[in-house]
């Protein structure tokens, strides 16, 4: 993983890439960033940071990562993979409801009254959940002073600048140059076929 | 001048220790007793000192520094949001514990952002209750410098500021210590312990200094000695609150609410007076408690004069 950041304080700028690497440890979340950028100016004031994940893991059916067992009107779901049993869980809740949806255990689901054909054909999309998941870091780092958020996204890539009181042209320019740079070094990347970042490292 | 110790050792003859603090004037400030291990903060004559490490070689224990015994801390944090908390407000607050001081974290309403952070009147009185405060800022300079300083302005008691950047002086404060910004880890490396360690002499400094002033004009008692005798009271022995009294350098805050106990405290009889006649006695704005501040040799003479004899 590549951190980034320019500023006007060199003390800050480092002390930003710290945390902002801690935050992503303690996430769980450090193998899936490929790349980050930074551009604090405390004078301003401008918070930016433009993230670049790796691709998220494909679409996973639900018969790939639970036993599915049906029982009479019920189906018993068995998780096999316990890295998706939240995810599983709260999709479950959200298409049927927490009364229909009963967690025996941990890894063990017993939903009421739901065929199994139709829990086979539920699909997830860990995609969202990644994105749910860096926005908890990017919340957690940026400074909390800073309410005014610019949100940008495409598929692998999410920027946000963040300033105390209005948001100008000319932060949200900026905050688009960022993330044009960062598609851009995505495109290069996969054009050359290279997978390792050899940017300098630009402290400012 | 009184200086505060820690005894670390065991219950056999300890009474022999409490006999002989009493004998040179001093007080116990604290016994906690873990099966027949004890640890006794005393508060002692500076000059018996080797008297005191005598008898604690005579019983077997050691002696401990305690500089910050006897003192109630605030660690001020801008909010008490997750970037702030725990780390390294609680650190902090923790490593003052170490040195003896009871430690208090507090976050301001409003101290996040740079020109929207604002402190309150109502919040800087209440960090006036205190000994000193210790403000954990962040990262940037310029932040700091230009914004946060308002912060901690017209504080009456010893402010010390800690943060990230280095900075070579800041208005408003006691001390400041810099190399501690914002951080999502504890505290435990040995560079970061030794900021730890910068802080709590820093602290350790501001306290000192504020201890001398007050040996100008001395208390007309010591706040341990008031101590003991609040300790009697029915409604602080059921209170069921952490260190139900604290002691400050100028007096004690009593965790029971004032409403129900002005009268009781009032009528404490200290060397033949009421408690009243030696203290100011008021509601502490830390719910629930009731601040007494000992008045110092000269009020006491001029509020004497002032007061008509029966």
């Amino acid at each position: 993983m590549n951190i980034n950041v320019k500023g006007t304080e060199e003390y800050g700028n480092q002390s930003y890439a710290e945390l902002f690497k801690r935050i992503l440890v303690d996430l769980g979340l450090a193998n899936r960033i490929e790349e980050a950028r930074m551009v604090i100016l405390p004078e301003k004031p401008l918070f930016l940071i433009s993230v670049r994940t790796r691709k998220a893991r494909t679409t996973v059916r639900l018969d790939d990562i639970a036993s599915v067992e049906e029982k009479g009107s019920n189906t018993y779901l068995n998780i096999t993979n316990e890295s998706y049993a939240p995810v599983l869980l709260a999709n479950l809740w959200k298409r049927f409801g927490r009364e229909r949806i009963e967690q025996l255990s941990r890894l063990e689901i017993l939903c009421h009254g739901i065929g199994s054909d139709l829990l086979k054909s539920i699909e997830l999309d860990p995609g969202q959940e990644l994105k749910k998941e860096l926005l908890d870091a990017l919340w957690r780092l940026m400074p909390e002073g800073f309410k005014v958020h610019h949100t940008l996204a495409s598929d692998t890539v999410m920027t946000i600048a963040a300033t105390e009181h209005l948001m100008t042209d000319e932060l949200i320019s900026l905050a688009k140059q960022l993330q044009v740079d960062m598609e851009s070094s995505t495109l290069s990347e996969s054009e050359s076929g290279s997978e390792d970042e050899e940017d300098e490292e630009e402290d400012g | 001048m009184y200086e505060v110790l820690m005894f670390d050792g065991g219950v056999y003859r300890i009474d022999e220790l409490y006999e002989l603090v009493e004998d040179i004037g001093g007080f116990v400030i604290q016994k906690t007793q873990l099966q027949v291990a004890i640890t006794v903060t005393i508060a002692i004559p500076s000059e018996d000192r080797p008297i005191i490490e005598n008898k604690t070689k005579e019983l077997g224990g050691k002696l401990v520094e305690v500089p910050l015994a006897g003192t109630e801390i605030a660690v001020v944090a801008p909010t008490l949001g997750r970037h702030h908390m725990p780390h390294p407000v609680c650190d902090i607050a923790e490593h003052m514990r170490r040195y003896g001081a009871i430690t208090v974290v507090m976050g301001l309403a409003r101290g996040k952002g740079r020109a929207t952070a604002q402190i309150t009147a109502d919040e800087k009185a209440f960090i006036e209750e205190y000994d000193a405060a210790i403000f954990v800022l962040g990262n940037f300079a310029d932040c700091i410098m230009k914004e946060k300083v308002r912060l901690f302005e017209h504080i009456e008691i010893p402010v010390i500021v800690v943060c990230g950047p280095d900075i070579s002086s800041l208005p408003n404060c006691e001390a400041l210590v810099c190399g501690i910004g914002r951080k999502a880890e504890r505290m435990r490396r040995a560079d970061e312990i030794v900021k730890l360690e910068e802080t709590a002499t820093s602290v350790e400094a501001a306290i000192f200094k504020r201890r001398k002033l007050i040996d100008e004009d001395p208390l007309c008692v010591h706040p341990a000695e008031v101590k003991q005798r609040v300790d009697e009271l029915e409604s602080v022995k059921q209170s069921l609150r952490p260190s139900p009294i604290v002691l400050h350098l100028d007096g004690l805050r009593v965790k029971v609410p004032y409403d129900q106990c002005k009268e009781m405290l009032g009528d404490i009889d200290i060397f033949g007076r009421k408690l009243r006649d030696l203290t100011v006695i008021s509601p502490s704005r830390l719910g629930g408690s009731t601040m007494v501040r000992i008045l110092t040799m000269a009020q006491l003479r001029t509020r004497d004069k002032a007061q008509p004899k029966p």
